[in-house]
This record gives C-alpha cells, structure tokens and sequence, in this order.
C-alpha cells in the first residue's frame, strides 16, 4: 500500500446509491404503468403526443445549453422526464404542434429562464400547461374516445368525464367506478389510469423518492373536501343519493376522473417546486386536494388538481417556514 | 425503540457477526502521542536515551484536561517527534524501540490493592477510585473523547450556554449508559466484546457507577447480537438492558442514544450527555476501567476493529502506540489501489493521511477503502427533493443550511440552527444531487464561530 496516495476528505465517506440519473430513471418508470395503460386506450396518437413532447424537450434543452454556453443536463434525464410528463397530461391526437409547443414551454418558460433545475418556483410541467390551456382551449380540449389496443384506428372525439358532469349531473349514473379507475374513459394519454398511476406513486412513497406527505394530504385533502361538496350540492339532493356510501362513492370517482392522481403523486411532490418540511408537506397535499374539487364543483375551468399544484408551488416558501422543533435546541426562558 | 428512529435516519448494511478479538504480537517500534484525546498535552517524562519499562509514565501533566501517558513496550526513547493524530494536527510523541521483554514496572500502583469484587469497590471512596483512574490515564474511547476523569465528573463550573434556559446547571449523574452498541458500522469493536461478561467488566461498571454517582445503569445491547453472558450478568447485578438497532444510522450516536433512553435531550450544539445527568461509557472503556483496577497496572492495548476493503478484516487487541499500518498488514494488507483509511466509521470518521500514525487510546478501528470506492461529491445545485429533511434525526432543514453556507450567508444559517448540527452525515448520504451537505455546514460553523470571535 502506498503511503503518498491516501485521499482526504470530510465525513461521510460512503454515500447512498441515489444519484439524480437514478431518481429521474426511477420516476420515469414508475410513469410507465400509467403510461402503458393510456397507450393501450389510446394507441398511436398517443405514443405521438407523448414522444412529440419529449423530442421536443430534449432539443429545446440542447438548444438552450449551447445558446448559454452551459453543459447540457440531458444525461441525468430531468429534462426527459419533464417531457414525459408534459406530454401525459395532453389530450391524445393532439395536432403535433400542441406536444412540441409544450415541451419547448417546459423547458424554456418553466425552467431555463429561472435557472435550470434546482430554482423553478412552478412545476414547469404546470407552467407550460397553463400557457397551452390559455392559448388554445380548443386543442388541450379536444379528447378521444378510448379504444382498446387492436380495435382499429377510427378514432372518435369524446368529452371527459368532468366535461359531461360539467353540463349534466346525471352523468353521474353514466359511469362505472371501475370502468373509470381503470382508465376506460376520454382523457389525457397518462392521466387516466388510475389504478395505475397509484401504484407507480406507492412505489416512489416506498423508495422515498417522494415525501409520503403530498400524496396522503392530496388524498386526505380530496376526500374530505369532496364529501363536503357533495353533501351541500343540491344538484346531488335532488338525484334521490341519500346514504353516506352513496356519497362517498361520487367522492371515488372524483379522485379516479381528471388529473387528480397524476397531480398527487407525480406534478405535486415534484422536487423543486414543492416544501420540503413534513408539515409542509401535509398542508402542500391538502391544498392541492382541496382545491381540486373546489374548483370542479365551484369554478369554471374543468378541473382544478393542476391549478392546485400551481396555487400551492407558489405558498411553497411559505409552507418552508413552517419547521420542526429542533432537537437538542436550548429555548431561552423555557 | 422510539418512532422517530423508524421514520429518521438511514439503514446501513448489517456489519458481520463480531469474532473474538484477536491479539496481535507488539510492533518494534511504538509511538505514543502525549495528547490522545481532547484536551491538553501532556508533559513528557522521559528524554530521549532513556530506557523505559511498560507502564512507566512517559508523559504526565497537571492540567486536569489531560490523561497520563505510559508506555506499552519496554525497551529505549528514540525520541520525541511530531506525529499526526487522527484529525490531522501535529503531537509530540514519544517513539520507543521495543526490546521484547515486555518488562513491566513494580511501581506503588501495580501493588496496591486489587479490587476484585463489585463489592470492594463500592466500599471504596470514589476519589480514590477516580484517582486511580487518572494514574491510569484512561481515555474515553472515542475520537475526541476526553480523559475518563473528566468524564466521569459532573460539570466543575456551570456551563455558560446552559443560564437562562430551565435545564439546571449543574446536575449530579443519575444514570449510567454502558454502550455496547457502535454508532458507525462497520467498524464495531464494542460488538466483539459481547463475550467479555467477568469479573473485569462487573467490577468496572461498578467503579463508574459508583465514580459517576449514577444509580441507574442502562446496557445498551446491539439488537440481533448474541448477547446472552450480558444478559445473564446484566440480571445478577440489577442493570437495566435496552436494546438497540445499529444499523439505523445515527441512533446510537450518544445524544440520541441519551434521548432514546432516558428521554432526556442534550442540549447541543456545547452540550453533553452528563449535562442532563447521564454518562455514556463505551464498553471497551468499562473492561479498561475494570482491567485497571484488578491488575492495579494500566492497560497498554486497545480493542482495533479493521474493516472494509482489507484481506482479513476483523477486531484486533493491538498494543497502544502500534503504527496503523502495520495494524492494517497484519489484516492481510490493504487495496492495491489506496483510497482512504478512515479512523472511526465510515459516516463520522477521519480520514487520515500518513499510515504512520499509531493506534491511541481514542482510535476505535479503522475504515479502509481502494481508490475505486473513494466517494466523490458533485457542485450541483440543491434540488430542493427534501430527502435531507426526512432523515435528519435532529430535526434540521439540511437544504437550507446546505444553500446558506454555500453562498457564504453564515450567519443566516445560524439563525436557522445551524450549530445544532450533530454532523452524522445522512444528508450527504442520500442527497441525490451528491452535494457535500458535511462539508459545507462544517464550513458554516468554522465560519460563524471565528465570526463571533471577532
């Protein structure tokens, strides 16, 4: 053993095995259930939208590195993870400028111009959805008709769930709990899988690759707002629902239908943008949850899980604020 | 086992069972340092030419924050040198080439009576048990532990941070913790000692409790260890046991340790465990104490735990004074790459530079790795992901401080508790971005306290 040729360094000298490649490769995968799900409803014009926003990304990232003379970030897959997202949240068979145009406003809207990854206020996912919702409501609400894979390509236009229960209460009656929650309804390509979507978030809660507080407080945040508002609509009075299962039913199926899963698990616990104190952390889910069906119920857009996560990415700093007592701390005059 | 410890910290790899600790023949040259723990150096005794026997006091001092050095060989003073210790400083220290005789000195102390029952020794005042324990010099055998005499009494003057503040200044020490567990695996010498249940070990938690004035006694047993001798002793003299995870990082570092036990906290970041009335003696520190005073001789080895990337890891009884190097070739020798040799555990060691410095009575074992496995950090940005905050056990905002001390805003990071950081080392562990969060907010508190020198 040479003795000229020890390394010194401060402590600790082994580190975990998570790099930031390894976070964003594992985040990705856990999508891919959902986004299985949403290509076999939603088949090629599907895929299309999905790897559109991802191309798009991409280039737009390489494009900025060598504009700011910056290394690019590519190679940790942020940015292709940031792509995926964006284009699972768009309507599928999207004219093709919709997924490039998002994927460009992640990257360059969401996150370039604040500093890259590490700085962005907003989910620049949600950032660059805003911008499309605004710009071309016609388009982001342009949904298909989900068809099992194989059944042809005649594909169809349909209105979502939350559109029809927007017109009509008794839409209600229409859908089936299970239909819904396995995915079988007009969407966007990766939002509509519940089932899976849940279980790609339990996976990252378990790997603490998310702080298991967003999820539960979105979860808890929904649930409870949702049965508050389905207990003072009169609309649901008026339809004879009476038991409390009944209730809690209606509850079900707004947390299957929209964006509401992907926005618990994945857009709301997405790193930067959210707290990291645990009861932040909480209070960061039960406003995304709560602001979800407040929005459905009383606001005009369709759905409110993304404006949740917007509203509360932007109480982030002040949710920060809010820490746990030190351990070992002297209080003064205690 | 409380809640927080599930939900905080991190896992590490379970270390290998504990073998026997194996002894190793003493090394032809010994070098002592006359400072091995916090604290003052000590005088040398002996010049250069003299010929020694061991246990002849080579080093003494009158400072009461100093332990007194013997010599563990006998044979003749080289010299007196500088030499590394753990942390990197320079100490002088007395080099004795070793004769062989292994000749040990008939001084007043060897002569005196032995202690040889539990029973004796609570018959003994604890001055005279405390002064024992100084004429031994024994150290806690931690890496900046303080000389065991320090240890072992409560505060001497109110401690200043402490006014104000509602926890009493001065408080007597009520419980003694006996720490057969290892914050760091996995260098673990205090787990190869769980087959030491005798006379040395009954009497030497005797002589702490009775020094310390503790009535409690707590053995903190390492969870999943065969650890049935101590159970069994553990039950005939009324101690307490607990039992405790090791491999849930950082719960057995001794500020937790005290929390999870007794529900005390330690008030950091000056505080220590005796403050809120508890001592903590590692489990090798209590045979020392006992050795000592059933031989009435001072203990001139130390229980080495070699790990990592060594042909023959394993727990060593190594002669004080023994260069690490030659402890790591008689453990098969190291990675033909070097990388580090660690004084301590991997995630609070030291890394050291010259494989020359010596085994002393603060050195627990060491941590060695080939240059393929050094770690290395990264300057990315904080990604703000929070999985700092979920492991920190003391409750801190790691990011934060992390982005503070980076942009040099020392005392913004102050505000927000940044001296209360214990420094295990979990936030660097899992930070995905690999930032070196250790390094940074040790950096914030050199600063913020010459800051406040000035």
């Amino acid at each position: 053993m040479n003795n000229n040729l020890l390394t010194v360094s401060t402590s600790p000298h082994i580190l975990g095995r998570t790099t930031l490649r390894s976070m964003y490769l594992e985040m990705m995968i856990a999508l891919v259930p959902a986004l299985l799900v949403g290509l076999y409803y939603f088949g090629a014009p599907g895929l299309t939208t999905v790897v559109l926003a991802m191309a798009a990304a991409a280039a737009t990232e390489y494009l900025i590195s060598l504009i700011t003379k910056k290394p690019s970030t590519l190679s940790n897959l942020h940015i292709l993870l940031m792509g995926l997202m964006m284009g699972m949240i768009l309507p599928p068979g999207a004219p093709w400028w919709l997924p490039v145009a998002g994927g460009f406003l992640t990257v360059a809207l969401g996150m370039s111009i604040f500093g890259g990854n590490g700085n962005y206020p907003f989910n620049p996912v949600l950032v660059a959805w805003a911008a499309l919702a605004i710009s071309w409501p016609e388009a982001m609400g342009a949904y298909l008709e989900p068809m099992a894979l194989g059944s042809g390509d005649d594909w169809m236009e349909a209105e979502t769930f939350l559109m029809q229960l927007k017109g009509d209460i008794g839409t209600l009656e229409m859908f089936e709990l299970g239909t819904l929650w396995i995915g079988n309804v007009a969407g966007g390509v990766g939002t509509t899988g519940t089932w899976a979507l849940l279980a790609g978030g339990i996976y990252l809660v378990i790997r603490r690759l998310i702080p298991w507080q967003i999820p539960l407080g979105a979860l808890i945040g929904a649930v409870g707002m949702g049965l508050l508002a389905v207990y003072t609509d009169e609309r649901v009075a008026e339809m004879g629902f009476e038991e409390f299962s009944a209730y809690l039913n209606i509850v079900w199926l707004h947390l299957g239908a929209g964006s509401f899963m992907i926005a618990a698990f994945f857009l709301g616990p997405e790193p930067v943008s959210s707290p990291v104190t645990p009861w932040g952390g909480l209070l960061f889910g039960l406003g995304v949850g709560m602001m979800t069906i407040i929005v459905r119920f009383w606001g005009s857009p369709l759905d409110g899980a993304f404006y949740g996560v917007l509203l509360m990415n932007a109480a982030t700093p002040l949710l920060d604020r809010i820490r746990p007592r030190v351990i070992g701390k002297v209080v003064s005059g205690a | 086992m409380k809640l927080s410890s599930c939900l905080k910290g991190i896992r590490l790899p379970r270390p290998p069972a504990a073998a026997d600790p194996q002894p190793l023949p003493a090394p032809e040259k010994v070098y002592l340092p006359l400072r091995q723990h916090q604290g003052a150096v000590a005088e040398p005794k002996v010049e250069p030419g003299d010929q020694v026997m061991m246990g002849q006091v080579v080093g003494a001092s009158e400072d009461f924050e100093s332990a007194t050095v013997q010599a563990t060989v006998s044979g003749t003073v080289e010299a007196i040198v500088q030499m590394p210790d753990p942390s990197g400083g320079m100490v002088p220290t007395v080099v004795i080439a070793n004769d062989g005789a292994d000749a040990w000195i008939d001084e007043p102390a060897a002569t005196e009576a032995a202690l040889a029952s539990p029973e004796e020794v609570g018959a003994t005042r604890p001055s005279r048990l405390l002064r024992r324990v100084r004429e031994a010099g024994l150290v806690r055998a931690q890496v900046q532990g303080r000389p065991l005499h320090v240890d072992l009494s409560p505060p001497m003057a109110p401690q200043s941070y402490l006014y104000m503040t509602g926890i009493p200044v001065v408080r007597p020490i009520d419980t003694l913790i006996i720490k057969a567990v290892d914050p760091d695996p996995p260098v673990c010498p205090n787990a190869s000692l769980l087959g030491e249940a005798g006379d040395e070990l009954a009497v030497g938690v005797a002589a702490l409790a009775r020094i310390s004035g503790a009535s409690r006694i707590i053995l903190a047993l390492p969870s999943g260890a065969d650890a049935s001798a101590l159970k069994a002793m553990a039950a005939q003299y009324e101690w307490e046991t607990a039992s405790v995870c090791q491999t849930s990082y950082p719960f057995a570092i001794d500020h937790l340790m005290v929390n999870s036990l007794t529900g005390r906290e330690v008030p950091t970041p000056y505080g220590e465990p005796r403050d809120v009335g508890v001592s903590v003696q590692p489990l090798s520190t209590a045979l020392d104490v006992g050795s000592v005073l059933l031989t009435g001789r001072p203990v001139v080895e130390r229980v080495f735990s070699v790990t990592g990337e060594v042909k023959k890891p394993g727990v060593f009884r190594v002669r004080l004074g023994t260069p690490i190097g030659e402890v790591l070739d008689a453990a098969g020798g190291g990675p033909s790459q070097a990388g580090k040799v660690v004084v301590g555990g991997p995630m609070m060691g030291l890394a050291i530079y010259d494989l020359g410095t010596p085994v002393t009575r603060e050195t627990q074992g060491v941590f060695v790795q080939s240059a393929p496995q050094v770690q290395h950090f990264a300057d990315h940005p904080c990604i703000h992901c929070g999985r700092c905050v979920a492991v920190c056990p003391v409750n801190l905002i790691p990011s934060d401080l992390g982005k503070l001390c980076e942009f040099r805003m020392y005392e913004d990071a102050a505000e927000q508790d940044l001296m209360n950081c214990i420094e295990c080392g979990c936030c660097a562990f899992v930070c995905p971005a690999q930032r070196p969060m250790v390094h940074f907010l040790r950096h914030g508190k050199t600063e913020v306290l010459a800051g406040r020198m000035e």
